[in-house]
């Protein structure tokens, strides 16, 4: 923008990103006033219905289920992964069949595939979606768990062996809290994804949640209310990411070593 | 384990090893059969038999009509990889060039592009330009970005700053440095970014099909779903691991296993 600007040490990169996100709303600003507001409504006409959106309970409810969806599809392929991903490391004989065959399998199995088919097998319904979510998580937790488990050093496991006989002992002082930043990183991650994959799964196989929402908004052509729930989304993924998990990893980071 | 001879051990391990690969398969011959036999009671529209999803697959893979979608969801897939490549290593390199936009960059557009859902581009998409090839490429490139700018901002900040330095020294030409140094250097990040925007393109291109398009196999997904044909939406959804899978075996992983250096191999 101005470029004779940059060589003065006012000018950093970090005003440089705040004149850009201004830029960036005037940019959009200008363009939905040149089109039609079908195509593009204004920041102005989105912040209003955001706000709307927050005031109706009806509305209100439906980002509630999603984030009912959402909890309860990391929480169940996370106990899933977790379990898988130590069959495979204390199993020998499991171990190709959860690495090579089921978690390739899963992990390319795409997320619509899995929304028809639950429709097909448990219709339009909660069950659907949170089916859909847990089962495109599922492989990213085997493979964080498993790296979390490989990454277990041998020599304190061996130390603990020679002080405590009881294997609970030992994997609740010993393999448990080694594991916790893989375990956090799972959740981190599952969060990141579910979202994503949340919205679709509501769009074609539910009828809660904002992924409902937005396919209630896209055949009324309702403009602001689709770039509305984009917008609650993008907020949601990013607060969360960097005012909770970010956060957390650096307090995890002090206390267990390195991330 | 102590006791016995390396060559016992050897023999004992391969044994081990052949076991495991036999659950492996058995396993999958377990599930196919578990298929087969739930598939008997059940009407056709819930649970088709494998033999039945296996015919179709076949046909999808040789018939056409049917081909004609696999080969336009493909294309667009790798369309879009090499472009969210491209996008994403002029982004990774923009900090690089132009200081000023190191926060804009990783601030702004990575974050912005990361959250943004996939459904949402293409609702978008499909109102700013219809239903084209076009957007369903659009819609692949906008969610593959910021991937290969992780990747690929991650590989630069790896690069060895005394190899620059020495670089530098010999020449300076800019163009020279980055033709030489930098850019093969850069290429195993290079090469994951591929791995990883591929992975996420196949899914991706589902999504943007089911609304944006009339080819390709999420096209082909949403007709079989709308008229209750079970068989197909299986077939499809195992077509596209198959597809997945072949293109990895063929492309991505001789790729990354000539361009991987020694040390980490």
């Amino acid at each position: 923008m101005r470029a004779e600007a940059t060589g003065r040490p006012w000018w950093t990169p970090r005003k440089a990103a705040h004149a850009f996100t201004l830029f960036f709303l005037g940019a959009w600003a200008a363009f939905s006033m040149v089109v039609e507001s079908y195509v593009m409504p204004s920041p102005w006409a989105v912040v209003v219905r955001l706000a709307a959106m927050f005031q109706d309970i009806h509305e209100f409810s439906h980002m509630l289920y999603s984030f009912g969806h959402i909890i309860a599809a990391v929480g169940i392929s996370f106990v899933i992964g977790t379990v898988l991903a130590f069959m495979a490391h204390y199993l020998n004989i499991l171990r190709p069949a959860i690495q090579d065959r089921a978690t390739p399998f899963l992990n390319s199995f795409s997320g619509v595939g899995w929304t028809f088919l639950a429709i097909i097998w448990f219709g339009i319904s909660d069950v659907t979606v949170v089916f859909v979510i847990s089962l495109v998580l599922i492989p990213f937790a085997i493979i964080n768990m498993r790296e979390g488990l490989a990454n277990l050093d041998g020599e304190i496991l061996e130390m603990a062996q020679s002080f405590s006989r009881s294997p609970w002992q030992r994997f609740r002082w010993i393999i448990l809290p080694s594991l916790y930043p893989f375990i956090f990183a799972t959740i981190r991650i599952s969060f990141g994804v579910a979202w994503k994959v949340a919205l679709t799964a509501e769009l074609f196989g539910g009828n809660t949640g904002l992924g409902y929402m937005l396919n209630l908004a896209r055949q009324d052509f309702d403009m602001p209310l689709v770039l509305a729930v984009i917008v609650v989304i993008i907020a949601f993924v990013y607060t969360t990411d960097r005012f909770i998990f970010q956060p957390l990893q650096s307090v995890l980071a002090r206390h267990h070593g390195v991330v | 384990m102590a006791l016995s001879s390396q060559n016992a051990d050897d023999r004992d391990d391969r044994w081990r090893r052949w076991l495991a690969r036999i659950t492996a398969d058995g396993m999958v011959v377990v599930l196919l059969a578990t298929w087969w036999l739930f598939a008997q009671d059940m009407p056709e529209f819930l649970l088709p038999s494998p033999d039945v999803v296996g015919l179709q697959i076949w046909e999808l893979f040789t018939d056409p009509r049917y081909l004609v979608h696999v080969a336009a969801s493909s294309a667009r897939v790798v369309i879009a990889v090499v472009l969210a490549v491209i996008l994403g290593a002029l982004l990774a390199f923009l900090p690089r060039w132009l200081k000023i936009t190191e926060v804009i960059v990783h601030d702004r557009i990575k974050p912005f592009l990361n959250s943004f859902p996939s459904v949402g581009w293409a609702i978008l998409a499909i109102i700013w330009f219809g239903p084209s090839h076009g957007t369903v490429v659009f819609v692949m490139v906008m969610i593959l970005t910021p991937f290969c700018l992780v990747n690929l901002s991650e590989g630069l900040k790896e690069i060895d700053t005394e190899i620059l330095e020495m670089a530098r020294s010999f020449t300076r030409r800019r163009w020279v440095v980055i033709f030489k140094i930098t850019l093969p250097l850069l290429i195993p990040y290079v090469v994951s970014a591929l791995r990883i925007a591929y992975g996420v393109g196949w899914k991706i291109a589902l999504v943007a099909e089911l609304f944006g398009t009339e080819s390709g196999l999420g096209f082909l997904l949403q007709q079989a779903q709308s008229i209750a044909d079970a068989a197909t939406v299986f077939a499809t959804c195992l077509s596209i691991v198959i597809v997945f899978w072949l293109g990895e075996k063929a492309i991505i992983d001789p790729l990354s296993r000539k361009f991987t250096p020694i040390s980490s191999a």
